[in-house]
This record gives C-alpha cells, structure tokens and sequence, in this order.
C-alpha cells in the first residue's frame, strides 16, 4: 500500500492552523510572536533541508557518508547539551562526544542487526533514523545528569569532602552523587515508558502505521525502539559524567571549578 | 611512640583565588598534642585546614603528615590518617546510623569495623539522645548534626582530628562535654579551628594565625 504524499499546496495552506498560536499570542499580549515565527521558520528550513539531504544519503547509500552524517548529528547534539546545562566547553566538549558515540551506537547497532535482522542494518534508510531517534531521547536525560552532578558536586561540597575526608576513594566518594544523578535523569524517560500507548501513540509506531504497516506489526517497532532508547539513555548519561571526571575533577578529588561557564559561577 | 610529629607545615601560603590569605606559615603538631589555632576572620583558618586535607592544591614541600609530603598523589593515602569537621558539617543524606556505617565500607578502612556500641557511647558522651541514631539526618538541629559529625570522626581512629569552629553551633553544656571528651583523648592530636578562643580553647597550646607566619609564635621551630 503506498503511502499518500501531501501536496505541497495543502501543506501551505496547514500554516493557517499557526494563525491559532499567534491568535492567543497577540491577544493576550504573550511577547512570544517574535519567537514562534523564528521557530516556526527554523523548523520548516531544517526539515526542508534534511529532507533534502537524507534523500541523498538514501540515495547514495554510502558507509562513510551515514558516518560522517552520524557524526555531525552527535556534534550538534553535545553542543546543544553543553549550552543546555551550562557546563565549560573546552572541558566537556570532548567527554560528551564520545559518550553519545558510545552510548547511542552501541544500542542502535543491537537494535539493527540483531532485533531488525535480516535487513541491512548499515543502510542510510535504517542507520540514520533509528540513531536520531535514540540519540534525540537520549538528550535530556544526558543534560539533566550532567548538569544535576555537578551541582550537586559543587553545592555539597562539603558532604564529598566528608567522604574523602572519610577515606573514600574518588569513586566511593562519588557514588551518592551518581546515585542521585541516574535517579534524576532517568525519571522522565522511565515515566515515559511506563504511559507508552496510554497517553499518546508513540512517534515510531505512528510512522510506521502510516507507512501501511498493521498496528500489531507496528508496536513491535514501537517496543524495540524503546529498549534501545532506555539503554542508549543510560549508557550515554553515565559515560558523560564518568568520561567528563578526568577533567573535572582536580588529581587532589577536588572539583575544578572552571568547569562551570563564568555566567553560572 | 613515633617521634616524628604528625604534622608539619613550613613556609606555607594560602591564597583564595588570587587573594594572600596568610605566607610563609609553620606549624609542628606532635602526635597526642592538642592545639587550638585562632586568628581574625579571614586570616585563612579555614583554608588551612582544607590544604592539609589536601582539598586545596599544596605547594610542594609545605605540608607533612606523619612525616610524608603532603602531594596530589600521597593525599589519597595520607587522608586515612586525618578526620575532619567542617564548620556546619554536611555529613550526607538518611538515618544517622547508616551515615556513621557507610565509611567502614570504603576500601580504605577493611580494617576497622563499626561498632554501633562505640557510636552510642559518644553520644552519651556527646549528650546526644540515643534515639539520634534512628534518626534522619535532616531533622536534625545544627548542634545535633556537629556532633553526629564529630562522632563519624572520631570513629575512625584518626591520629590526626582537624576541627572548625567545631563548638559553635553547641550549646554551654555540649560544649564542655565535647571538650572533655577530646581533651580526654590521649594517642589522637588535635587542630581545631576556633575564632573566639574564650568559645573553645581546647588545650593550653594557644596558636594565632598573625604569629605563626612570622615566625616566632612557633617556639620549637
């Protein structure tokens, strides 16, 4: 069953909707018209040249290309971290890097030879995807374990100090805090798993439905994708905070405090 | 007994930021002796102890603990023969119990074992209501949590106990029964940190941070 494309004309005439938005906006003197037009245009332009540029990829089909590609995604991805928890750049930059690298291929290169098999699992129509979606949910929780961490490492400084006034060593003295850390970050994406299909039709099942493929067919993708989500999460949150402490933290345990931006300090 | 003195600080600096805190500082502490350190707010008291917990980067060759140079590499080592209370201790999150528990499980410290019969004798010594112990640390008052903080100290047998301003969030009695306690101990020595000496003057060893840097305070130097 082929999938009905939308015509480009019905799809310009689906902007009218975001006259709603606007609608509220300027009634309610919200100063956000400004912001949502800039998004909105943002939106449209990324999408129109990803669509463009994966239909090349597809198309090309080239293993060094889909490398090169997953490679500007994670960049972009451990920038958009670093801005997000406010964390100096020139430390974290590189620690992120490799964490998401780690952390989301090793997921994803599961899910696709050995849970999607026997389709070709380093194919651009395959790889990219399903490595965006896992590293795009994999996001806020590497933010929010980075940036909770390091907070509470520099809040209660005291307490770790205790710890290693106690005879811990670096790891035992770190452990509540990365205790604490995974607790935090992983809430959302476990609260997320535990109302799948309840609250909304999760994005991977939608597509694939639309795709022509039977619901029953569709919620094993829904499933596998979530797994690899959770995993991905995980791993890409902790290899961030443990790489990241090779720089972080002084040789005396201590923690160095350029690792903050000078606007959080 | 070792007649090497537990501590030994020569010719340190302590800098906050790009602030001089105090220069070319000595101090010699024998192992049992007990001395109370004072000095002006802001005269670096604090900083100094955080530099022989080896939480401040120390200049080479300053500090020395039972004899060895205090370095990014022999702190790790040397920590497991000093105990510190910081001046309003955070000594971590739950029940009292397991927070004095937890360290007896670091690698470190296999060779001592909690005794929760020891923890209840220094509360009573401490005048610390025994239920404290089921307690959670939250609840507690800020000279409750000084003295939950001192008995996690103390409970690991340190030669060496480093103390700030560990009286001053105590009441009139605690502070006497923490006082006598401390003064009673004979094999521990003691630092501690106090910026009103009629507070807490632990022993007759009186030290000013102003004397110690010139050099005369220090009279076996």
């Amino acid at each position: 069953m082929p999938v009905t494309d939308i015509d480009v004309v019905r799809l310009a005439a689906g902007y009218g909707l975001l006259l709603i938005p606007l609608g509220i906006f300027l009634w309610h003197r919200v100063p956000l018209i400004g912001t949502t037009l800039v998004s909105i245009v943002r939106m449209t332009v990324q999408l129109l040249f990803i669509g463009f540029y994966l239909q090349i990829l597809f198309d090309l089909n080239n293993i060094w290309l889909n490398i090169m590609w997953l490679a500007v995604m994670i960049a972009v991805a451990d920038a958009s971290i670093l801005r997000g928890c406010d964390l100096n750049f020139r430390i974290f930059a590189i620690p992120v890097f490799v964490a998401l690298l780690l952390g989301i291929l090793l997921p994803v290169f599961i899910f696709l030879t050995v849970i999607l098999y026997p389709a070709p699992a380093l194919d651009a129509r395959f790889l990219v995807p399903i490595f965006g979606m896992v590293l795009g949910n994999s996001l806020r929780a590497v933010i929010v374990g980075l940036q909770h961490f390091y907070d509470a490492l520099r809040r209660r400084e005291k307490e770790y100090f205790f710890f290693l006034s106690a005879g811990a060593g670096r790891q035992e003295a770190l452990m509540p805090f990365l205790k604490e850390t995974l607790q935090v970050s992983m809430a959302p994406t476990l609260a997320n798993m535990a109302t799948m299909g309840l609250v909304a039709l999760p994005g991977m099942m939608t597509g694939v439905m639309i795709g022509g493929i039977s619901p029953a067919a569709a919620i094993k993708y829904q499933i596998a994708i979530m797994i690899a989500i959770l995993s991905g999460t995980s791993l890409a949150a902790t290899l961030a905070v443990y790489f990241s402490l090779r720089k972080s933290l002084t040789p005396w345990g201590s923690l160095n405090r350029s690792v903050f931006t000078r606007l959080n300090q | 007994m070792d007649s090497s003195p537990i501590l030994e600080i020569r010719d340190l600096d302590g800098m906050a930021g790009n602030i001089c805190l105090f220069r070319k500082l000595h101090l010699t502490l024998d192992p049992g002796e007990k001395c109370t350190l004072s000095g002006a707010s802001g005269s670096g008291k604090s900083t100094l102890l955080k530099m022989i917990m080896g939480f401040l980067p120390v200049p080479a060759d300053t500090i020395f603990i039972t004899g060895e140079e205090l370095t990014a590499k022999s702190c790790w080592r040397l920590r497991k023969c000093v105990a510190c209370v910081s001046q309003e201790p955070e000594i971590g999150k739950g029940k009292v119990c397991d927070i004095l528990a937890a360290p007896f499980q670091y690698r470190s410290n296999r060779s001592l074992s909690f005794e929760l019969k020891e923890a209840q004798q220094l509360f009573e010594c401490f005048l610390l209501p025994a239920d404290t112990l089921q307690k959670d640390m939250e609840v507690l008052s800020g000279g409750e949590k000084q003295r939950v903080a001192l008995t996690a100290a103390l409970l690991l047998k340190r030669k060496l106990l480093l103390l700030d301003e560990v009286a001053a969030a105590l009441d009139a009695r605690s502070k006497e029964a923490v006082r006598a306690y401390l003064a009673s101990l004979k094999n521990t020595a003691i630092l501690s940190v106090s910026h009103d000496v009629g507070d807490f003057l632990l022993s007759s060893r009186l030290e000013w941070m102003e004397d110690l840097q010139k050099g005369g305070g220090n009279a076996r130097d």
